[in-house]
Parts: C-alpha cells; structure tokens; sequence
C-alpha cells in the first residue's frame, strides 16, 4: 500500500484543472485525493484497524489478566516468603522450594497425579473411541443417541462427582454394588479402600469426559476418506483390518493432540478428586493440587502451596513447549 | 488492501510486553502494601497490647462461624445488646465453609471484623496468626461467674486469656433405643459393652426388614477437617492418653505412640477392620454423611455433640434414641473430647465496644437466648456460666442434663493453644485414617505418626 492510496483504494488519477479549479467538468472523475492530504489521518487510521481487534479482546484479555495471569504472578511471587496474612510476609528465599523437593507427600502425590492423568485419558479415548464406531454415521437414531450419550460432559463436576459417591458407596446395598450383586459379584470397596480408590476416581473421569472424545473421534471418522476403505475392501480386507489399517492411521493426528493435551490438563485434576474423597483414604487419591490445597486451607501454609504450585505450573509450561516443539517437527517433514 | 505477506506480530508482541509488565508492577506495588506493618504493637511494658481503635465507636461487625438458623440465634442476642447499650451489631459474615480462609483474606487486606465466633480449637491460630487481642480477665465483668474449664479453653501456652468462652460442649453418645429393646440389650457402659452392642446391631439385624443393612458405630472417618482425629480423640482419653505432653520449659513432645494411645487406636481399628461393625463408608464420611447414617437407621451408634439434638429430633429418628455418658476405658477412666465456641476480638477492633458485647454475651441471660432463642440452632449448647443450668433452661429435658453431666465430670479439651493445633489434627486424621484403611500394625503405625507431630510441633517452633 502506498502512502498516497485513499483508503477506498481507487488508484491514482490526475486531477483535471478545470477540476482543480472547483468547477464541475460533468464527466466522471475518480475523486482522488489532494496530494496534500494530512499523512496522521492515514496513519490513525490505520493504526486503529490494527488495534480494532485487541478493542475487540480487550474485555477478555483485562478478565484473564485480573483473574488468571495476576494471580499466577502473585503465586510465584508468594512462593519465595513464609506467608503471615495478618504481620507480613516474611523472606525465605527457596526454602519452600527445598521442602517440595524432599516431601515425600508431595512426590506421592505425583505419582497418583500422573496415573490418574493417563489413566483417564486413556480410558477416555478408548471409551471415545469405542462409542464413536458404534454411533457414528447421519441416521437420525444415532445422532439422538450421541446426544443422550453426550450427556455427562455437560453435567458439572462436583454434581457428577457427587452422584458417583452415593452411586459406588461401598456396601452390599450401594447402587452399583446391588447391580454388581445381581451377577453374583461381592460388593466392591470403591472409594472406600486404598487399593481401588484411584480407580474409581478414573471411573468417573472417564464416564465424564469419554462422550466429549466421542465426538471428537466422530468428526474424525466422517474425514476419512470412504475411497480408502472401499480400496481396502476391495483388497480382501476384513472388518477389524479395515480398522486397524484405515482407521487408525487416519485418526493418529487427532488421537495425538487428545492424548497430550489431555494428559497435560490432567496434571491439574481437583474438582472430583476433592468431592469424591478429599484425596482419601489415607492419601490414596491425593493429587497435586488437591495437596496444594490443603497445605493452603489446612495448614495455614500458602507459601508452600504456592511453591508447589508455581512447580506445577513450570511443569505444565515445560511439557506444553515440548508438545508444540515436537508437533511442529512433525509437521514439518 | 492489507498486504498478504506474514506481518511481524510487532504490535501483538508489544501489547503483551504492556500487559505483562503492568501485572508485575502492580504485584510490585500490592507486595510492597502487604509486607508490612504488624498488629497493633506487641505490649510493650507488662500492659497488653491494644487496638489502634480501641477507643472508636460505631456499629461493631461481627463474624460468624455457622450457618442456617445460627446467624438468626445470634442476631436474637445481638439485638437485646442494642436495646442495652445502644450499640448496634451487623453480622457481615456467616459461613460454615472455609471461614478461617476467608477471615485470613480479610487479614491480609488489614480488614478484620471488630469480633470473630468460631470454635475453640481455633485459638492458637490465630494468636500466632497476631490477628486476635488478648482478654484482660481482670477488666471482664463477669468474668468470675464463667466455669474455670471453660476459661482453661480459651488460655494460650502462656497462660494468657485469648478469647472469651461463649459456648461450651462434650460429645455423648446417641444410641437407638428401638433397636436396644428389639434385641434386648442395656445400654453400654465399658468398651467391651460397646463392642459387644455394635456387633448385634450389625448382626441380628434390629430394624427387623430383613436385610444386613445396619451397622453399630457411626464413625466420621474422613480426613477432611480432621474428623478422624476428632472421633479418635474421646477413645484416646478414655484409654488416658493424649495427643501432646508438655516437656517443660514451653516445649512439648508428641504422646501417641504410648501403649494408652496404641490400646485406643487397636480398638477403633478392631471395630473397623475385624469386627465390622462400623459404617463401610466409615473412611470418607465426614459428619454431614454419619448424621444422614444416624438418621436414616444406617448405624446405631453415634459419639457427637448436643448440637445434634436438634438436626435428629427434625428426622425419623427423633424419639427412638436415647443419649448416654460415652463408656469408661479399659481402666475406668471417663473422658469425653470437650469443645466450645469462643468470642475472639480481633486486633483492630473498637475494643471498648467489642468488650461490652463480650460482657453481654457471658450474661445468663445472653446465655439462655443463645440455648432455646431459636429452636433449630443451639448456638449455646452448654452455657460457660457457672449460674446456668442447660438441663432446666431445656425444661428438664434429661439429655440436656446428661450432656451437662458429662462436660463437668469427663469434659476434656483438645490442644487449642499449641501454635497451629489444626494442622497437628490434621496429621493425626490423615495418620489414623492410614491405619484404620491398611488395617496394618497399631503400632508402627503410631510410632511413625508420632514422629510426623513431633517434627511438626518443631514446625511450630514448640518441639
């Protein structure tokens, strides 16, 4: 663009005299311009449509700013002082940093972190997975089926979270243990012990999040070139193959990006943790932020629990830079 | 036309260099506000320290840890206040969740309310928080007519009064009479009797349909809040034990690892893991749960506070139990966890004003709206006041008697003054809870406990 274009972008054109003159010639003129027109007005102009769309953002980026990005900055900074609300602050340096490091509360709570991040995930994608072949396609049944099977995503967390509490309570006369009872199974624990408290925990993950990866993988599989299948078919290729050879290859995009992204939010699992056991029994479920909690309410202790918290956070920064690294790699073959 | 090339995202970059250095100046500018002054003067001089408003007059505010009908009982007693003295009194805010998170926001804003209700068990906190003002006993009127257990709760380590009592309880135990005279046993009186009752309410079933659904002890295992602990607690003084003992000279050593504390914990652990005669949902139930479990003929057994006659006489369950003094321990001894509510003045309160609520709200009169103002909420359960008698203010009503009873003969209060007793709670629940899930070794399992509260009692700046 040049600095003499007019913003309706006519190109230039001489002026004729008479024109000039202020008198009308009675042909059609392009109206250019003066070729001494103030340059700021051009320059305003289109400063401001560069900056109409941050306008447009700015109410979202001020709320963001205010709720997320100030209070993530204040917890790294809290991170660094022994933290008395009422007589100061006062400087430790990376004491609390130290302590995380050689808790072994801490560390355990990694570790069921982690195993509950893949393992719902996982689940969630293969339950997804299971449930788009089944309903996949435009027939009107499945997709009013989709729908009903869509609906605990929408439910929320701490609704669902409590509903399984009463659905798993642990004796015979408990909801799912009286249907378990029905085939002749012995009630099951559930929450209640430490051996399947995780699981369950994962259990209600997966019932919740599965249908949203169900019509992810549903969008996926109508992608899929029909061709490819019916040159499979035509190849000899039977049901199972056509999957294994057709249909997997094609969704390994979208299964990447679930799989990562999904684990990588799943660092930060709290709500159904903390509703379906409190990181109990006997710190079986115990989670980082769910610890970082408590260290916070119960132990009038948020110094520490904004240390492990800022780790989380480098963490969850870390593994995402890495996940876009390693995608654009990909892409880039 | 805007040029198709891929532009330097120069302005997007510049915005985000703007936004982020205006979040890190203004955190620069709020860390420089809050890392700073401390309350009002630690007492120089052998005076206490005192408010900076000390002499300020207003309306007072005034928190309350409660919830339902509780803020409606209070505002009974802080309107005949008024109508006294002419000083007005705003409950700004009354919750049961995450109280002391929100109080601590507010001191960290240098916000407090003028006075603060909440339980007892919360005094030591706040002290070494320096939120709370310390109570002259001697200025108090009043202050002579209050039981000296009650004063004993609301002292610090040092023997300094930090709050002033206002409500005062010990757990009994609620038992299913129906259920008793169905399979005609007595009410127990010792371990082995609880023992022996808790297994034939799981066994013979005693509601009579039928089916193994009832169970004998209804015990709040979770950890949140401390509830295991809190449970434990009766048990362990039973037994004549304790959580801490004093070493002298300020410091104090963890005691659950003594053969007293291992006897109670094999027994809570016996009816859990061997006996079976406790609510299966025992490890996450936290005391909302064990109250539906009591009142929905889940398990006939319940250790709770007075406070409870009230939520169970609104159910089926009213009229169909009885409530008696917990059972003596192995050695005879009777102990039951004693607990209160506590006037706390915050540090920058209109002092003046604050203690003449406080000197109002230790009245018999005060007491007695607190115990019948407002039926569904017993803000007063048993009154602090030597001069009143909870069993005649209830009409005679004999559990209200046995509850006196109890808090006057086995009335045991928990560690409230150490600096953060909370957090030891805390650990002690968290450890219990391992025990009674693992079903593992009593006592390796409390000498690993004790270890956890002696580094945290170092924590703290006591061990």
């Amino acid at each position: 663009m040049t600095a003499q274009a007019s913003p309706a972008s006519t190109p230039e054109a001489p002026v004729p005299a008479a024109r000039a003159r202020g008198r009308d010639t009675g042909l059609y003129e392009p109206v250019a311009p003066p070729a001494r027109r103030p340059a700021p007005r051009r320059r305003i102009r289109r400063t401001g449509r560069r900056l109409m769309p941050w306008l447009y953002l700015a109410p979202v980026l001020v709320f963001i700013g205010v709720f997320k990005l100030w209070p993530t900055i204040w917890g790294v900074y809290l991170s660094f002082f022994h933290v008395r609300p009422y007589l100061g602050n006062q400087y430790v340096a990376g004491a609390n940093y130290q302590r995380a490091f050689s808790d072994p509360d801490l560390r355990a709570a990694v570790l069921h972190t982690v195993i509950d991040a893949v393992g719902a995930v996982a689940g969630s994608i293969l339950v997804g997975f299971a449930l788009a072949l089944l309903l996949e396609g435009p027939a009107r049944h499945l997709r009013i089926l989709r729908t009903a099977v869509f609906l605990p995503t929408v439910v929320a967390m701490v609704a669902a979270a409590s509903l399984w509490q009463t659905l798993l309570y642990p004796s015979r006369y408990g909801a799912v243990n009286s249907l378990l009872g029905a085939f002749g199974a012995g009630p099951a624990p559930f929450l209640s012990s430490t051996h399947s408290s995780l699981a369950s925990v994962i259990l209600i993950q997966v019932w919740k999040n599965a249908p949203y990866d169900m019509v992810i993988f549903v969008a996926g599989l109508a992608g899929i070139d029909r061709q490819l299948y019916e040159a499979a078919h035509l190849d000899g290729a039977g049901a199972l193959q056509r999957l294994r050879y057709v249909t997997l290859p094609s969704l390994r995009p979208i299964t990447t990006i679930v799989l990562t992204l999904g684990i990588i939010r799943g660092l930060r699992v709290f709500t159904e943790i903390w509703v379906a056991t409190s990181g109990g029994p006997a710190g079986s479920t115990q989670s980082v932020v769910t610890y970082v909690y408590e260290q916070f309410s119960e132990n009038n202790d948020a110094g520490y629990a904004a240390a492990i918290g800022t780790l989380l956070l480098a963490v969850t920064i870390l593994l995402t830079c890495l996940n876009l690294w390693w995608r654009n790699r990909r892409e880039a073959w | 036309m805007h040029s198709t090339r891929p532009r330097p995202n120069r302005t997007g970059r510049a915005m985000l260099a703007a936004v982020a250095g205006c979040a890190l100046a203004g955190t620069a500018a709020l860390s420089g506000c809050s890392a700073s002054s401390t309350a009002g003067g630690s007492g120089g001089g052998g005076s206490l320290p005192q408010s900076k408003n000390a002499h300020a007059t207003g309306d007072l505010t005034v928190w309350i840890r409660g919830a339902g009908d509780s803020p409606k009982a209070y505002q009974k007693i802080f309107d005949a206040f008024t109508a006294q003295s002419g000083i007005k009194v705003d409950i700004t805010t009354a919750t049961l969740t995450d109280f002391e998170t929100k109080l601590t926001a507010a001191a960290s804003a240098h916000r407090l309310p003028d006075v603060v209700l909440d339980d007892a068990a919360q005094l030591g906190n706040f002290e070494s928080q320096g939120i709370i003002l310390p109570v002259d006993k001697a200025k108090l009127a009043g202050a002579d007519q209050l039981t000296d257990l009650a004063w004993k709760s609301a002292t610090d380590l040092h023997g300094q009064p930090y709050a002033v009592p206002f409500s005062a309880q010990a757990n009994v135990l609620l038992i299913r009479k129906d259920w008793l005279d169905k399979l005609g046993l007595q009410p127990p009186k010792t371990w082995d009797d609880l023992a022996k009752v808790a297994k034939a309410f799981t066994t013979q079933d005693p509601d009579g349909d039928g089916k193994a659904d009832t169970y004998g002890l209804d015990i709040p295992g979770s950890t949140a809040r401390g509830y295991t602990s809190w449970y434990w607690s009766s048990f362990l003084y039973q037994a004549g034990g304790d959580f801490v003992k004093s070493a002298g000279d300020g410091k104090y050593t963890a005691t659950v690892n003594t053969p007293q504390a291992v006897q109670s914990a094999r027994f809570l652990e016996n009816q859990v893991c061997t006996a079976k005669d406790v609510q299966p949902s025992v490890l996450g139930d936290d005391t909302t749960a064990t109250n539906k479990a009591f009142q929905t003929g889940v398990a006939g057994i319940y250790l709770t506070g007075p406070y409870a006659y009230a939520t169970m006489d609104a159910t089926t369950v009213k009229g169909k139990y009885i409530v008696i003094a917990p059972p003596a321990g192995p050695s005879g001894t009777t102990a039951t966890l004693a607990e209160g509510t506590d006037i706390f003045t915050m540090a920058d309160a209109k002092s003046d004003e604050a203690t003449k609520l406080e000197e109002f709200m230790i009245t018999p009169q005060a007491q007695q709206l607190g115990m019948i103002g407002v039926k569904t909420a017993t803000v007063v359960r048993l009154s602090v006041n030597k001069t009143v008698d909870a069993a005649a203010v209830h009409n005679g009503d004999q559990r209200w008697q046995v509850a006196q009873q109890v808090y006057a003969d086995a009335g045991h209060y928990e560690w409230d003054n150490l600096p953060n007793w909370t957090a030891l709670r805390q650990k002690a629940s968290a450890g219990l809870n391992k025990l009674l899930s693992s079903c593992g070794d009593t006592q390796s399992a409390l000498n690993a406990l004790n270890g956890d509260l002696n580094s945290a009692l170092r924590q703290q700046g006591v061990g």
